[in-house]
């Protein structure tokens, strides 16, 4: 029996549907406000921008996907961002440098497992432990960086900003690795056990699986992706400032509910998240090329937000009066 | 190689209450052994002791005549022990095949699941059930679109999926319809010849007679009879149960003929749903009308629409007037009441009080701030006459059993006066006594001149209480049968989509 192609069917199956839309109808505005963002430099200085929040909403996404959500990523990617821009500093050396990036992933991981450590084994609140994390982890980058500045070495910085391999931007190359692990992961036992989790936490272990390890080991993962983010953005502005994160926290949760996945848990995948963040991206580039007045902007950005939430549930709404 | 499990002198206390104060139960290879017991008699704590779910706090197991110690559910299924439990343990966002091999998927060289492996092995699994579906049922499809009786399938071959020596299936007949049911006996017919053991839970007398070899009998918490099954009859059971005999004597108000002279209270023409293809009928006031027929042929719809709570076309007319329902509120303003199928999600907010649960529909009565003495005055009042077993109003609704929530969906209903009930399977997993009462009660309200329109997926029920029974295929009215006709057979017959001609 072959089945009809419908717009429910493709909401369930593919819950990435929806997000496209949004992404070419960003894509196209942003085309019409910015005609060369397709030349490499522009593209690149655009991905470039874009990346650390990409990175973020993967983690986070993974952390909805297994029925909890991650306050404390922005309070994360600070401390590494004042880290780096501290112990490293505008004339370190290049191999100090990759020394601290490998200590704040690990830093990243471990912040993540606190976490995990309230969350899974002693069954606290998610939302709640971190949001108190979030604290921490602000606080520390404060303690760690009173005042803006610091900085890693320029070379560094330009590494990240200007290499275009094959003419392409590094972060493309960033974003397709990511989705090919998450394809990998997504179809091992431990991707099975994700959904599980996330679906029906009873259920899953009713049916013998390591609920408490799987529910760890995803605030480990968001910690990790969180310290990415933090190398990434650090790279990209070359300085310190313990502030830099507390905006992204939203931002990524944003992304991945505009990318289509439950905030219930057990519903999406990464690649609706992926581009959920470039379209909130892209919707800040809108508003700086529209010239829209800053006073403004703040409201605009969230209108578009707003409806880009609302979106699926309208229609839906619609279509049930049809009936 | 025969392997056996026993259970002696079982204990089991929730905090201050036990649930099982004796429980005893035999099991053997090559057997099925029915486990019975009315509503709270501790037939689920039985089960939880065997497979796991629960640490017992007296009495031993023996497994083979060794002791035996299950700390989780994973030790009991080590030891090859299979649960089909109530309460699905799938999840719904996964596919049929995910949920099967869950912990337990196919893997290639790579360390990721064998999509093909899954398929194959799912495939297999479920043509033991082909041919019984409503949908075309497949290995991707995700578990949250299929209808409650194929979750139910799907929850019993995850069960059978890694091979065990035993399988218990606890209440998993009772979201099924005839058809599934005989294919499962069937399959549990094979895994008796195939040396495996099975505890069957039901409250269905019919089932159990058709299949267990032996009996173990429940009553508060003790067992109160064992034995083989071709020792005894239903009666003898029912007796061991709750010591009343006369549970199934059923007693239709007064005389049929006098109630075609009563007033229409329901008149429905040609009405369309997604599951309904035009159907037509109409209910005299003070009339008991069945609606029969297998689960899933559009009987919910039937009634959710009535209700408003699904669109439709088609005309209603109510007491001669035209109605156009929108939304529930309106229904219940017109005084119709809607029993819904599945009372732990539609019927009842299982968290809080009784006393909320009872009144939820009718607070704008007690105006503004709430009286809450005469709320909770009508409350007890409504508690009493349905002959409620609750510890105190302000318990909440999960700690009542089956048949006594059900009692609490009904009555927060009845204390808004309906002149139309709609009941969607009301007696599901509500024990034998509880069905005595519930029996009466609907006897009663008739007589009183209300009028109702009754789903049931028991056919005895139908038969034994109902004036007339629509039996509704695939959509569509098939059949009405009353008086004479009103027999098992052709009720039966009928739900097969099987003309009256063909029914013997």
């Amino acid at each position: 029996m072959k089945k009809r192609i419908t717009w429910d069917f493709l909401m369930a199956r593919y819950p990435a549907f929806f997000p496209l839309i949004l992404l070419v109808l960003s894509i196209a505005v942003n085309l019409f406000l910015q005609p060369n963002m397709f030349v490499r430099e522009t593209l690149n200085s655009n991905m470039r921008v874009f990346l650390p929040l990409i990175i973020l909403a993967v983690g986070q996404a993974i952390v909805l996907l297994g029925g909890g959500i991650d306050i404390s990523v922005g309070g994360v990617v600070s401390i590494i961002n004042t880290i780096l821009a501290t112990r490293v500093g505008l004339d370190g050396s290049s191999e100090k440098m990759w020394q601290f990036v490998l200590i704040s992933l690990v830093a990243g991981a471990l912040a993540g497992a606190i976490n995990g450590f309230f969350i899974a084994y002693l069954r606290l609140q998610p939302i709640i432990t971190t949001y108190a994390t979030s604290f921490l982890y602000a606080g520390l980058a404060l303690f760690i960086l009173p005042n803006p500045g610091g900085g890693i070495p320029a070379d560094i910085a330009n590494l990240y900003r200007t290499s275009t391999p094959l003419g392409l931007p590094l972060a493309f190359y960033v974003i397709v690795i990511l989705l090919l692990i998450w394809m990998y992961v997504s179809s091992t036992r431990y991707g099975k056990y994700l959904f599980a989790v996330g679906g029906k936490a009873d259920a899953a272990y009713e049916t013998a699986v390591p609920v408490t390890r799987v529910q760890f080991s995803i605030y480990v993962i968001s910690g990790f992706m969180a310290a990415l983010a933090g190398i990434a953005i650090t790279m990209l502005s070359g300085s310190g400032n313990a502030e830099i994160g507390s905006s992204m926290t939203l931002n990524s949760i944003t992304a991945v509910v505009i990318g289509g996945n439950a905030f219930s848990g057990g519903i999406g995948g990464v690649t609706g998240p992926v581009m959920g963040a470039v379209t909130l991206s892209l919707i800040q580039n809108i508003i700086s090329f529209g010239h829209i007045n800053t006073w403004w902007e703040t409201l605009v950005k969230a209108t578009i937000i707003v409806v880009a939430l609302a979106a699926p549930g309208v229609i839906n709404l619609i279509r049930r009066r049809r009936v | 190689m025969a392997k056996s499990l026993s259970a002696r002198n079982i204990v089991k206390r929730y905090g201050g209450v036990v649930a099982l104060s004796d429980g005893n139960l035999d099991v053997s290879t090559g057997e099925v052994v029915a486990l019975i017991g009315a509503n709270g008699s501790g037939k689920s704590t039985m089960s939880k002791v065997i497979n796991g779910v629960v640490v017992l706090d007296g009495g031993q197991l023996l497994l083979d005549d060794k002791p035996a110690y299950f700390s989780s559910p994973q030790a009991a299924k080590n030891m090859g022990i299979a649960t089909v439990f109530q309460e699905l343990s799938l999840i719904p966002q996964m596919t049929v095949a995910e949920n099967i091999w869950l912990t337990r998927e196919p893997m290639t060289a790579f360390g990721t699941v064998n999509r093909i492996l899954i398929k194959d092995k799912t495939e297999q699994l479920l043509s033991l059930f082909r041919g019984t579906y409503k949908t075309d049922l497949r290995p991707d499809d995700p578990v949250a679109s299929l209808p409650p009786d194929e979750k139910q399938l799907i929850e019993i071959l995850k069960a059978i999926s890694f091979d065990p020596w035993m399988i218990i299936l606890d209440e998993a007949t009772a979201s099924l319809d005839s058809r599934q049911v005989q294919r499962l006996f069937e399959l549990i017919g094979a895994w008796k010849e195939a040396d495996k053991a099975i505890v069957f839970i039901s409250h269905r007398m019919e089932e159990i007679f058709s299949i267990a070899d032996k009996y173990s009998v429940l009553r508060n918490g003790k067992t109160v009879g064992a034995g083989d099954m071709k020792d005894i009859d239903d009666k003898e059971l029912v007796k061991l149960m709750i010591e009343k005999e006369s549970v199934f004597s059923f007693s239709r108000a007064d005389s049929k003929n006098g109630k075609k002279e009563k007033p229409v209270c329901l008149e429905v023409k040609d009405l369309r749903t997604d599951s309904l293809h035009g159907v037509s009928f109409s209910v005299h006031e003070g009339e008991l009308v069945g609606i029969g027929g297998l689960r899933g042929q559009g009987q919910r719809d039937l009634l959710l629409s009535l209700f408003g709570d699904v669109p439709y076309s088609g005309t209603v007319n109510l007491f001669g007037n035209e109605i156009r329902l929108r939304h529930p509120r309106e229904a219940m303003k017109l005084g119709m009441a809607l029993v819904p199928g599945d009372r732990a999600r539609e019927g009842l907010l299982y968290i809080r009080s009784i006393l909320e649960n009872l009144q939820l529909p009718s607070w704008a009565q007690y105006g503004f701030p709430l009286r809450i003495g005469k709320a909770k005055r009508d409350a007890e009042q409504a508690g009493a006459s349905l002959n409620l077993k609750m510890a105190g109003l302000q318990e909440p609704v999960s700690s009542l059993s089956g048949g006594n929530a059900q009692k609490v969906v009904l009555g927060k209903w009845l204390m808004r006066k309906p002149k139309l009930l709609l009941l969607d399977d009301p007696t599901k997993g509500v024990d034998v006594g509880t069905k005595a009462e519930f029996y009466a009660l609907l006897t009663q309200l008739c007589s009183e001149g209300k009028t109702i329109l009754f789903y049931s997926s028991t056919d005895e029920e139908l038969v034994g209480l109902c004036d007339r029974v629509l039996v509704v295929h695939d959509g569509l009215i098939r059949t009405e049968l009353s008086g004479a006709s009103l027999t098992k057979e052709n009720l039966i017959g009928a739900s097969l989509g099987v003309s009256n001609e063909g029914v013997r």
